[in-house]
């Protein structure tokens, strides 16, 4: 009787512990809606330098003589990172409009966006543009012309081509000052959209397959 | 500021729960009341599994690595599965510990640092949780990574938003999942200083329950991993929206909140959460006065035999020089280190020491002032029987329609033996003492040294010229009224089949033990 009684109970304390095994296991994996069935979305995404705006002159001989000998440089500018205006619209319908600025306190630092939209699935017109907001020139900038026109003898003998050829390498680096793109896009349920930029085409471009391994 | 004085919801709930597995399992391994040493149990089998997953985990492809695991039914995926129920009933665990802590009033004071460093090791465990389950880039860690990088966005921390790595423009870097398996490796070497601190107040720290209990859960979570495998969700897609995951409650039970709410609103949370825990050693701190009065030594009693440092659970007795011309140390009691269990008023032969109102002649003076008035109008023998104040009501009143003198003292190895004595002397048919379950005493070691004082000869030892026939020690367990009426019945059955006790005249222990120091205090 006793025996039989405690049969019973490691019985029920077997059942017991297996009925909180499994509810253990069924609550580790928990089926819980994130996106939805009939979500899709256009995703834009991009890292690029903002341009830089500056204004440029030559130093006087004298102005230059005043400065410390590490310190001369011919042309001397001043200025700033641009800002950009992002619009989005789909079907016309105007999504997303705002101000992209680089990143850093002054925002001088590349800008990095990052914006999903959600739209329905289905063939979409996707409108977009980014484009600078001021409209003054960018890296090329007056002081170029004024460079060129001094002489390029004694300690300076280079410097203004040098000085040019870079202000040319980060205005190729820098984003342009208008990119469009204005597309149908067939958006299948769940599907992502992803817009970015190509640094080489300097271009939007539209990604819809799985991204490429990053080089090491 | 409002104390929590009473934490009464938290204690009928957890006293419920303690009934239930009481019934299921029986005291002994009630796995509820080794809640903190299954934890460690759990870490260790984290740990075995882990070093496994570690040794076939690709930082290059982590989904493809997680798959192929899976795919291995003779180990891999129940390897996996029992690291992962592992770490969900780690957490579990943890919570049960806590609230055990909590609801038994064991977190303030003294307890303080075992408090906040438990409540830093839950918190490193949810985080170790976290990495383990982006590791894996299965879509339920693609979630936990977005929303992980979506709170950090929020910080001026980082130049390039963290979001963008999963933004599908590339594929994402190895280096952050070598961050992930960095943290994830790197956490359990802290889980091993949070454990010391956690038990660092303690004299004897018990980190493993019995072999059989640790055994019986290894063997149950593997069983459970087996027949029940852990599901793998699909394969995280930063282009693909999926419509639903599988997410894990017992680790990730906040993301679905934590998702709706705006980064600084879930800061502020988090931050919310963490100074109410701070704040409960502060919140359910009591008047150290009365029952929770710090022990004092009488240093006239004190014979410096260092018995009491030793049964000490707290380590908040030393033995320090004396101020007077007597040869031997005397016992200094820390009384920031002193939780008032009164364990070393037990341990105290010439009870010379011991909580306020608890020591071993105050002991005494009740039983005369209160029992032994009652045993002497009983024409029958009734026997005496001793509950700790933590013992439920309905079993100490169950005892009293069965005729028992019950009484309470704050935990059973606060007893003196010589109470023991005085009670069988004076005609008590027996005493039968009901300490708490083992693992569940709140002064730690109570029913032990109540054991061994009296059976065992240990100081302060229950006389030999007492039958120990007539003292037992029986375990008293929430839900177990059956177990408690059955202890109690065989006892006074037992008793009654010795012969009749008669008083003993002019029986005055306290004076034979006070002669005894008298003698050597004017040495």
């Amino acid at each position: 009787m006793i025996a039989g009684r405690r049969m019973i109970r490691v019985a029920v304390a077997v059942l017991a512990t297996a009925a909180g095994l499994a509810l253990l296991a069924a609550a580790s994996a928990v089926s819980l809606p994130w996106h939805g069935e009939d979500a899709a979305a256009i995703r834009l995404s991009w890292s690029a330098r903002p341009e830089r705006i500056e204004v440029c002159r030559a130093l006087s001989n004298a102005e230059v003589e005043a400065l410390n000998e590490h310190m001369r440089q011919r042309v001397q500018c001043d200025g700033r990172a641009a800002t950009y205006a992002l619009r989005v619209r789909v079907n016309g319908v105007l999504l997303g409009d705002e101000v992209v600025r680089g990143g850093g306190l002054r925002h001088d630092r590349p800008l990095h966006l990052l914006q999903t939209y959600a739209v329905s699935p289905g063939v979409r017109r996707v409108q977009l543009e980014f484009s600078r907001r001021e409209r003054t020139g960018g890296d090329a900038g007056t002081g170029a012309s004024a460079a060129a026109a001094e002489a390029d003898t004694g300690i300076f003998a280079g410097r203004a081509a040098r000085e040019t050829s870079e202000r040319g390498r980060r205005t190729r680096a820098a984003v342009p000052p208008l990119m469009t793109l204005d597309t149908a896009l067939a958006f299948a349920p769940q599907q992502v959209i992803l817009v970015t930029f190509d640094p080489d085409g300097r271009r939007l471009v539209v990604r819809t397959g799985a991204a490429p391994r990053r080089a090491p | 500021m409002t104390r929590l004085r009473r934490p009464r919801i938290a204690r009928r709930a957890l006293a419920t729960l303690d009934a239930v597995a009481n019934r299921l399992y029986g005291w002994r391994w009630n796995p509820l009341y080794q809640s903190g040493t299954v934890a460690v149990v759990l870490l260790l089998v984290l740990l075995g599994t882990g070093l496994y997953l570690v040794l076939v985990y690709r930082l290059g492809a982590p989904f493809a690595s997680m798959a192929r695991i899976d795919q291995d039914v003779w180990l891999g995926r129940w390897m996996r599965s029992l690291h992962r129920y592992a770490s969900d009933a780690f957490i579990i665990a943890a919570v049960i510990h806590g609230w055990r802590m909590l609801a038994q009033r064991r977190s303030w004071g003294p307890r303080t640092l075992a408090w906040v460093s438990g409540g830093a090791l839950l918190a490193a465990g949810l985080v170790e949780a976290w990495t383990g389950f982006v590791m894996v880039w299965d879509s339920f860690g693609e979630r936990l990574a977005r929303e992980g990088a979506r709170l950090f966005d929020a910080l001026p921390l980082f130049s390039e938003p963290l979001s963008r790595i999963f933004a599908g423009e590339d594929a994402v870097p190895g280096a952050f999942f070598f961050v992930n398996l960095f943290v994830h490796i790197g956490l359990p070497l802290g889980f091993g200083v949070g454990l010391w601190l956690h038990v660092s107040r303690l004299a004897r720290p018990t980190l493993l329950p019995p072999r059989v209990l640790s055994w019986a859960l290894v063997a149950a979570f593997t069983i459970a991993a087996i027949v029940w495998p852990a599901a793998l969700g699909d394969a995280a897609d930063p282009l693909r929206l999926a419509a639903d995951t599988p997410i894990n409650l017992p680790s990730a039970w906040w993301l679905p909140w934590s998702e709706q709410l705006a980064p600084l609103a879930v800061f502020g949370l988090v931050a919310a959460v963490c100074v109410s825990f701070l704040l409960v050693p502060v919140l359910t701190a009591r008047v150290r006065t009365g029952p929770l009065a710090a022990s004092v030594v009488d240093s006239r009693l004190c014979t410096g035999c260092n018995q009491c440092p030793q049964d000490c659970p707290w380590q908040a007795i030393t033995m320090v020089a004396r101020t007077d011309d007597r040869p031997t140390l005397v016992a200094r009691v820390d009384a920031a280190l002193c939780v008032s269990c009164g364990i070393c008023a037990g341990s105290c032969a010439p009870m010379g020491v011991g909580p306020p109102g608890h020591n071993g002649r105050d002991q005494m003076d009740t039983f005369r002032s209160f029992t032994l008035p009652a045993l002497r109008v009983s024409t029958v023998g009734r026997c005496v029987v001793y509950c700790c104040t933590e013992a439920p009501a309905s079993h100490r009143a169950a005892l009293r329609a069965r005729g028992a003198l019950v009484r309470e003292v704050p935990c059973a190895g606060n007893l003196h033996s010589s109470v023991v004595e005085l009670a069988i002397r004076s005609g008590a048919p027996g005493v039968l003492v009901f300490a708490c379950p083992p693992r569940d005493c709140a002064g730690r070691e109570g029913p032990r040294w109540l054991g061994e004082r009296l059976f065992n000869d240990r100081e302060a030892e229950l006389q030999p010229r007492v039958d120990r026939r007539r003292a037992r020690v029986g375990t008293m367990a929430a839900g177990d009224l059956s177990g408690t009426l059955a202890c109690f019945d065989r006892f006074a059955q037992d008793v009654a089949a010795l012969s009749p006790v008669l008083p003993a005249a002019d029986l005055d222990l306290e004076r034979e033990c006070v002669a005894v120091t008298d003698a050597g205090a004017g040495e």
